[in-house]
């Protein structure tokens, strides 16, 4: 039987067809890399009995509240127009969240709860046939959901479709059943601690480089980005994007905490916030990236993890990593957004609105609005360092995801559909009016870059460090 | 009134009962066994908090732009889960306290109810079949339970007056289908009561302890402030 026969109406325009085996995880075979070796990153391997082992790691990890969300749905259809890809594909009811949730709930039902073990057919609960049905979740549950939340959040009965998404997603991984890209930066995490394969020579040498600059702009030889130095009032961490493509962001920061006067470091090893687990569902890698840090700031003595502006890197760092590491927090973590906000309070900086007269609207990250604790917070430094901020709607807990998230921007087969249906975010950035949208997020920057030139906005997109760093009064 | 009629509303009913009772105890023992979570991260805000604001979620519409921006449908569900409640009611009511229905005001408010329910019952099952996205993701248990519903709507609102000297027939069925209910129930997706504070306390304690959850407006939730 075809795979377009066996789910009859439901075949998700070509998503669904796109092919099991990948190339880079050949490669990572014949090259025998450490993190293969080691038995880290899964290889998927087509002689293995990959449904049973599904069902077997299914049984395994599922844990309290993922069988609760898993028996709890009543499929009301409530949460379908909470999410961008059913608002953009209203005649599609494979767009709709419970859909979605339903392919890893129907293998549930099967196999642990009650009524879909003795009479399968009258609850849909079915087992995957052969790996083209596991390819088939893995397209589902990787490219038509970027697990921003809002459905939870939108569910009578408090359903987290997104956790359970991640869940499936875990599951697959550990089969290594997963897109390209997912493979790729999950290779990267393992072999160098960081998800962009940033060397330390790289690391290094960015930072030296932007301390130069920064110096020679203010001249000020005093100015420094300070490196692996022992008791201070913080360890900076930062997003591998920012040494590889937007190193402005740290001379952004490193400008604002010496005028702030900080006693500040970055670490040599564990400076990477992002965590790649997050999205592939992997708690192995969530724990190692997240342990890296933890233990970088013990080594260091910091008084504090200060996490810099990255949604994802937020919420891996300050809430699930200790989680996944089973590491009890010892020392305080907060967004540097919220550093910002104490230096401006405490007049420890001075910031002029005056220097950033744009127009400027706020997105608000899902990992941050959604599945962490910092709605105001940006807000609060937008209104003390722009002359023209206003808001976005729906904003906070119920904004739109900037459709890059759920590690979709590093999952180019599904880029076609992701750019479809971030015409909700397109229409919503369109109707402030804004020159600017700022983000506390390097992945939605990437995001609504994306966004804006697919829909030929007339927006730039920046970043509150940049914003308070142009109205510093020096 | 029959002696099959007495032993239908008492002691079958107090059979299904405890049986729905025992049911849900294995069940709650099954969802136990599960491994729980623990958070290990510092608090921004307060679990407990969250628990409560999550749990009472259901009564807040406002809280969830589903909700808020269907305030129709809002309407039919609590219309629905209140007629649920007034049919359960009904099946103390007849056998145990029937001087209750004698009151008429009190019986129309109930008919009332239970005949709103029966219409948005009819509602929900022609959503069910007409929405494509509904109809997709919708399993033969999804069809059965609105049906026996709507089916029980129905008979609640003749069972009522529990005029059983003039016919017996209403009471017969009334009390049959609860007996079927209270054993089919805890297999079924009616009984996704018993999971709701499962799923809330879990979302709750998640997003309280993040400070997401129960918090004001503009209020500033963070480690340092």
């Amino acid at each position: 039987m075809s795979n377009k026969s066996r789910h009859k109406g439901a075949d998700i325009s070509g998503i669904t067809d796109l092919p099991l085996e990948l190339e880079s995880q050949k490669k990572a075979k014949k090259e025998k890399i450490n993190s293969v070796s080691k038995g880290q990153l899964q290889l998927y391997d087509k002689k293995t009995n990959n449904i049973r082992k599904l069902l077997d790691l299914l049984s395994m990890k599922i844990n309290r509240q993922l069988a609760s969300s898993m028996v709890g749905c009543v499929h009301c259809g409530m949460c379908a127009e909470s999410c961008h890809y059913f608002l953009i594909r209203p005649d599609d009811p494979t767009m709709t969240p419970v859909y979605k949730a339903d392919q890893i709930r129907r293998i549930f039902k099967r196999h642990i709860d009650w009524t879909g073990r003795i009479v399968p057919w009258w609850v849909k609960a079915r087992t995957p046939l052969d790996d083209e049905d596991l390819n088939r979740l893995k397209n589902i549950v990787f490219g038509t959901c970027s697990a921003c939340r809002r459905c939870t959040f939108n569910c009578p009965m408090g359903i987290d479709t997104a956790l359970l998404v991640r869940f499936a997603r875990g599951l697959l991984t550990d089969l290594g059943i997963v897109p390209e890209g997912v493979f790729n930066v999950s290779r990267d995490q393992w072999e160098t601690g960081n998800q962009m394969a940033v060397t330390e020579e790289d690391y290094l040498e960015t930072l030296d480089w932007m301390k130069e600059e920064l110096q020679e702009e203010l001249d000020n030889s005093d100015i420094d980005i300070p490196m692996e130095k022992k008791d201070c009032d913080f360890m900076y961490t930062i997003n591998p994007r920012e040494i590889k493509f937007d190193p402005r962001s740290i001379s952004h920061a490193a400008k604002i905490f010496h005028f702030a006067g900080e006693k500040w470091t970055m670490p040599k090893w564990g400076w990477d916030q992002t965590n790649f687990g997050l999205y592939s569902g992997d708690d192995k890698l969530g724990a190692y990236v997240a342990r890296n840090a933890y233990e970088a700031a013990v080594r260091l003595r910091a008084k504090r993890i200060v996490i810099s502006e990255c949604g994802h890197g937020y919420r891996s760092t300050r809430w699930e990593g200790y989680n996944w590491a089973e590491y009890d927090q010892n020392i305080p973590a907060e967004s540097v957004v919220v550093t910002l906000v104490s230096y401006i309070k405490e007049g420890r900086i001075k910031v002029d609105p005056s220097k950033n007269a744009e127009p400027v609207t706020f997105h608000d990250s899902c990992n941050i609005a959604r599945s962490g604790d910092l709605l105001e917070e940006p807000r609060w430094v937008l209104n003390s360092v722009c002359t023209d901020f206003r808001e976005m709607h729906p904003n906070r807990r119920e904004n739109f995801c900037c459709t890059g998230g759920g590690g979709l921007l590093s999952m180019a087969e599904y880029r076609p559909l992701r750019l479809e249906v971030a015409k909700v975010k397109a229409d919503q950035l369109k109707a402030t009016g804004a020159k600017l949208v700022c983000t506390i997020c390097h992945n939605c920057v990437d995001g609504l870059t994306d966004v804006i030139k697919h829909y030929k906005l007339d927006m730039k997109v920046v970043q509150v460090l940049e914003l308070v760093s142009n109205a510093l009064v020096i | 009134m029959s002696d099959f009629l007495r032993i239908l509303e008492n002691e079958v009913q107090i059979f299904a009962l405890s049986f729905l009772v025992c049911v849900y105890f294995l069940r709650i023992i099954w969802l136990f066994k599960f491994k729980s979570s623990k958070e290990k991260s510092f608090p921004a805000g307060n679990a407990k908090a969250g628990i409560a604001y999550s749990m009472l979620n259901v009564a807040m519409p406002w809280s969830m732009e589903s909700t808020r921006k269907k305030p129709g449908f809002y309407v039919q569900f609590a219309l629905f889960h209140i007629g649920v409640a007034a049919a359960i009611g009904a099946t103390f009511i007849i056998p145990y306290w029937p001087s209750v229905f004698k009151i008429k005001a009190i019986l129309w408010l109930f008919r009332i109810i239970v005949a709103a329910a029966f219409i948005v019952g009819l509602f929900r099952l022609y959503r069910r079949l007409a929405n494509p996205a509904m109809k997709l993701i919708s399993s033969l248990d999804d069809y059965f339970s609105i049906v026996l519903l709507i089916l029980y709507f129905a008979v609640a609102y003749m069972a009522m007056p529990n005029d059983y000297e003039k016919s017996e027939w209403p009471l017969i069925l009334f009390f049959a289908l609860t007996a079927f209910f209270l054993i089919y129930v805890p297999f079924s997706k009616i009984g996704h009561y018993l999971y709701y504070p499962f799923t809330r306390f879990f979302l709750g304690r998640t997003m309280g302890h993040r400070g997401v959850f129960a918090r004001k407006k503009n209020k500033r939730t963070t480690d340092r402030f």
